[in-house]
């Protein structure tokens, strides 16, 4: 191994890599035609995973922003055309209509036909013909044509390009690698949700807008002209910006700031420029892509584009987010090689699950490359040459946090009782989304470290569960328990290459795992079913206390209805012994280390702290919680499914305890409080008649905003606005002395400071 | 006997060699200084002692050869430092700061502190806050701090961690004359309480003054070598800092101010 280490030079890793793809899609050619085939099919494939992947790129040069809705960009494009093309129409994201909560107020009032104006949801600009097809049926004409409805899609992408810049990426130019990193995950949230809202998330079948008549190759190998435009294009576009970059001024300029502003500000431009048309280029570029590369798969939907992030991360952190060239060659390999994956696991030597090929595995490759690329190259990404002077949120201590936990928990106890099976259910979502929150609070808050993968551990802390209390009937609290020790396993497992180095690679390699885990594990129909991995109820003693166990009522006797509410008081029982054990975190050694380490790593380890075991210790931690968590919540369900527990639900997780405050464990409370399903959308849906679909693109919303405005989220808010309402009203907040560095008075310092001058 | 010393040791970034084949003794309870002008490579020097930057070479810490230490496990051994602009902790209190240097984690601490967090002993912490002056500070964020007391607490952080040796990377800069004389003597104390420094700083006469024994780099180069009073007479050292080269790189000779020279020159009355 060090012989490889020492041999393998991080500047060779690219050419080694492209030398065996080179090799192996060599030997296939020559063994056998279908084989070729296969892999000629993914060129299209291959050409849009490039495109995206020199999108982050240009970002990543341009602003230092790892830009994680660079997939979702090319999913939008695509169906910002497919609305013209086929409606005539340009969809608008929602718009808030202050109206709507008058609305909303008058049908509380009980007056529900009441109706005020709504802002327009398309813009119409042409309209569908009908024709007559063969045989007399009628057929809808597209509204648009081609070419009219493409310039259109991509002037509206330059558009959008233009306001990531100046509404979100500009004002972020000084902020930690975090922010931006959360910025681009609230994105990714919103251009989801916006899209779903706008067309719904069942895929739309696209007509061609490349010829693809076959071309014959060799051998009876054929290739649709497609596919080999779309690769020609790549091509020419990636030829192009290697020119630009490496001989225009402007390309120079952008290449010196991406490593120090001041570069680019001595060659006369303004790294703000810069960020500002690289933005456009790459929102264009991933745009373009996603109208021309849809017809490939006869349709679009919201996530199969989208999800194409992950192989293009590969491919950018293969050409360590600089070399055009490789980017594209690596996008390209990991196209083809997906295809070939999925011709092989035809053959019946291919890992079979109940008689089906093994699925995920397509997945698993670019997360291979990622995990390899990361362990062996050992160093992260070049670390850009600006200015951070927006700080991560503060990470108060908690205060009288006994006391507090214990009331609000037998509070929520109380209240499971007497609310309505509609509240019960959503006071049981808070308690558990409080949980995950509280793992992010832990790795995220304290540590710094992005893992967008909390919910696939949950959901390997709930599948385990499932497997160990099913198959193997180990009783109640050994089988949660287990499932959080699997989850730290897989966690470490997936984590550990990234948290060796910094910047923004663990949340790049979770993001890999986490789809890796949910199509690999959660979607494989032989470990969990059709229907999800079922789990079977808690119970302790002979006491049922699962949410479906039928229960009755304490004192009036009869029958209650479900949920079961003493499911609830094991979740609150759960909350908050977590509670206690992360505030008691922050409070002690460890506590401290880790956000030493979050301040400032080079200072920690001249300190002594071992940088890498606290991230590894934290990231261990947080698992075991998300692992809880996830048990938790198989419980509450009945069952573990690739719907709630894999990538985009840990994204979505992450906004939510965001939102929340990622540093405090008051944030974890807040971000139970407001997850999908949770209180606050059951007020939301139930008081104010918002639709929950909404909700997500709020979260998403929210996310960004929290980002550039107030990364303390709700609960920082909430602290501040308590200290304020208690400063003007002239009382002292009561003496905590030296440990709590909030509340400071100037007093000590000024004395210090005279001491100091004497 | 040396606690602190290198052999051959080289830092190269790119083609640019930033320390060349240097090597340097810091014997127990001595205070030695290192010199030069802008760019010399003296932070580098410092870097490459405590692991932060690779180097060729070796460099024994206490009788072993801790070239393939990592930073973490040097400090862990007793081999502190200071960085030139603090580099605090700044989510953490002065305290808190001085605590993560003191404090090791083991697996069976951090089960108990899950359960119920120690109390630690701060006594230590608090003599070193006063004896830096910081009594008042403890509890306050670094961020609300002045710059000198910045510099301290990164000192008082330093020897929280027990050093056997300290490497302080311009302990001085940005403070007044007055301010750098106190910490002057603070050092001294120090190290006549047996503590051993390796000392940067471009203050001359603070220098000159109070170490044992000097060291001074030019261009990653050893120029000269030798006590405070060998030191002020040497012809290389003079022609260094007085930069008969402007032609040549003027941002090198401008990296000595005027002030330092009048300092070097200060120190001889």
């Amino acid at each position: 191994m060090t012989f490889v280490r020492s041999w393998l030079t991080p500047k060779k890793i690219p050419a080694v890599v492209a030398g065996i793809f080179g090799v192996v899609v060599l030997v296939v050619i020559l063994a056998n035609s279908d084989q070729t085939q296969a892999i000629a099919l993914g060129l299209g494939g291959g050409a849009l995973i490039a495109a995206i992947a020199l999108s982050i790129t240009l970002n990543y040069q341009g602003s230092g922003v790892v830009n994680f809705a660079a997939g979702a960009v090319a999913m939008y494009g695509g169906y910002v055309y497919y609305g013209l093309r086929v409606n005539g129409q340009l969809f608008l994201p929602p718009i808030p209509n202050p109206l709507a909560l008058v609305e909303g107020v008058v049908h509380l009032a009980g007056d529900k036909a009441f109706s005020l104006p709504h802002i327009p949801v398309f813009i119409t600009l042409a309209h569908p013909g009908t024709g007559t097809a063969a045989y007399g049926t009628v057929i809808q004409q597209p509204a648009m044509a081609v070419w009219a409805a493409m310039l259109i899609s991509l002037v509206v992408l330059a558009l959008l390009g233009l306001a990531f810049h100046f509404l979100i990426f500009r004002p972020l130019r000084r902020a930690p690698v975090l922010a931006k990193v959360v910025a681009s995950v609230g994105l990714f949230i919103v251009m989801q949700a916006v899209i779903v809202l706008r067309f719904t998330s069942s895929a739309k079948s696209v007509s061609p807008i490349l010829p693809s008549s076959p071309l014959h190759l060799p051998r009876g190998v054929r290739v649709p002209e497609d596919q080999t435009l779309l690769v020609l294009i790549v091509i020419a576009v990636t030829a192009g910006l290697w020119a630009l970059f490496r001989f225009s001024r402007f390309g120079l300029a952008t290449r010196a700031a991406s490593e120090n502003e001041k570069g680019a500000l001595v060659l006369g431009y303004s790294p703000d420029m810069l960020a500002g048309v690289n933005w456009v280029a790459s929102t264009v570029l991933a745009g373009f892509f996603g109208i021309l590369a849809a017809p490939i798969n006869q349709s679009i939907d919201p996530i199969t584009i989208t999800l194409l992030i992950v192989p293009a991360l590969a491919a950018a952190l293969l050409a360590r987010f600089s070399s055009f060239v490789v980017t594209t060659a690596t996008g390209l390999a990991l196209g083809m090689a997906t295809s070939w994956i999925q011709l092989i696991s035809n053959k019946s030597w291919f890992p079979k699950a109940s008689g089906q090929a093994l699925p995920g595995l397509t997945d698993a490759l670019p997360f291979l490359v990622i995990i390899i690329v990361l362990a062996v190259r050992g160093k992260s990404l070049p670390t850009r040459g600006s200015i951070e002077t927006v700080k991560l949120p503060f990470a108060p201590r908690a205060r009288a946090a006994v006391p507090t936990t214990l009331a609000l928990g037998i509070a929520a106890m109380v209240l499971l009782f007497f609310v309505t099976p509609v509240w019960r259910l959503s006071i049981v979502n808070s308690l558990v989304g409080m949980i995950i929150c509280l793992s992010l609070v832990v790795l995220t808050g304290y540590v710094g470290q992005i893992s967008l993968m909390q919910m696939a551990l949950a959901g390997i802390g709930g599948f385990t569960l499932s497997k160990v209390a099913d198959a193997h009937h180990i009783p109640f609290p050994f089988g949660p328990l287990l499932g959080a020790l699997a989850a730290v396993v897989i966690g470490l497992l997936a984590g550990v290459p990234a948290l060796r180095v910094r910047g923004v690679n663990l949340a790049v390699v979770t993001f890999a795992a986490a789809v890796t885990i949910q199509n690999l594990i959660f979607a494989n129909p032989a470990w969990s079913g059709l229907k999800g991995a079922s789990v079977k109820a808690p119970s302790l003693f002979g006491f049922h206390f699962g949410p479906n166990d039928p229960w009755t009522k304490p004192f009036s006797g009869g029958r209650g209805l479900l949920p079961n509410p003493w499911f609830g008081v094991f979740c609150a029982l759960v909350v908050m012994v977590l509670v206690l054990v992360v505030v008691n975190l922050r409070r002690s050694r460890i506590g401290r280390h880790m956000l030493a380490v979050r301040a400032n790593e080079r200072a920690a380890a001249a300190a002594g702290v071992s940088v890498a075991g606290t991230k590894i210790l934290a990231f261990g931690v947080a698992a075991f919680i998300a692992g809880l968590g996830g048990a938790l919540s198989g419980y509450r369900f009945g069952s573990v499914t690739s719907l709630y527990f894999g990538a985009i639900p840990s994204m979505i997780f992450l906004a939510y305890a965001y939102l929340g405050g990622i540093s405090s464990v008051s944030g974890a409370m807040v971000g139970g409080f407001i997850v999908a399903g949770g209180i606050s959308t059951t007020i939301m849906t139930n008081w104010l008649h918002i639709s929950d679909q909404y909700t997500l693109l709020l979260a998403g919303i929210g996310l960004i905003f929290m980002a550039i405005q107030n990364p303390k989220g709700v609960a920082g808010a909430l602290r501040d606005g308590v200290h304020l309402v208690r400063r003007r009203m002239g009382r002292a907040t009561p003496g905590h002395g030296l440990s709590s560095p909030d509340d400071v008075s100037p007093g000590p310092l000024q004395s210090a400071t005279a001491e100091a001058g004497a | 006997m040396a606690v602190l010393s290198t052999q051959g040791l080289g830092v190269a970034f790119g083609a640019k060699k930033a320390v060349n084949d240097f090597s340097l003794e810091v014997g127990e309870g001595q205070l030695v200084g290192l010199i030069g002008p802008n760019g010399a490579g003296k932070t580098t020097t410092i870097d490459a002692i405590t692991g932060f930057v690779p180097a060729t070479g070796a460099v024994t810490f206490d009788g072993t050869d801790i070239s393939s230490f990592s930073s973490t496990q040097r400090a862990r051994a007793g081999l502190g430092r200071t960085w030139q602009s603090s580099e605090l902790f700044d989510d953490l209190t002065v305290m808190e700061n001085l605590q993560v240097a003191a404090e090791r984690i083991d697996v069976k601490g951090f089960l108990r502190d899950l359960v119920r967090p120690r109390n630690d002993d701060l006594s230590e912490m608090e003599a070193i806050l006063d004896s830096l002056e910081l009594t008042g500070a403890a509890g306050v964020l670094p961020t609300d701090l002045s710059h000198g007391q910045r510099k301290l607490v990164g000192v008082a952080r330093a020897l929280a961690a027990r050093p056997k040796v300290l490497c302080m990377d311009e302990p001085a800069a940005g403070l007044d004359t007055e301010e750098s004389q106190a910490l002057g003597r603070r050092i001294r104390s120090l190290v006549d309480g047996g503590l051993s420094v390796l000392l940067i700083d471009h203050d001359m006469g603070l220098v000159l003054t109070i170490c044992d024994y000097l060291y001074v780099l030019d261009f990653g180069q050893l120029i000269a070598e030798g006590t405070p009073a060998q030191i002020r007479a040497d012809k290389r050292v003079i022609t260094a800092y007085l930069g008969d080269r402007h032609g040549e790189s003027e941002a090198e000779a401008n990296g000595m101010p005027e002030a330092s020279t009048s300092n070097l020159q200060e120190g001889e009355g």
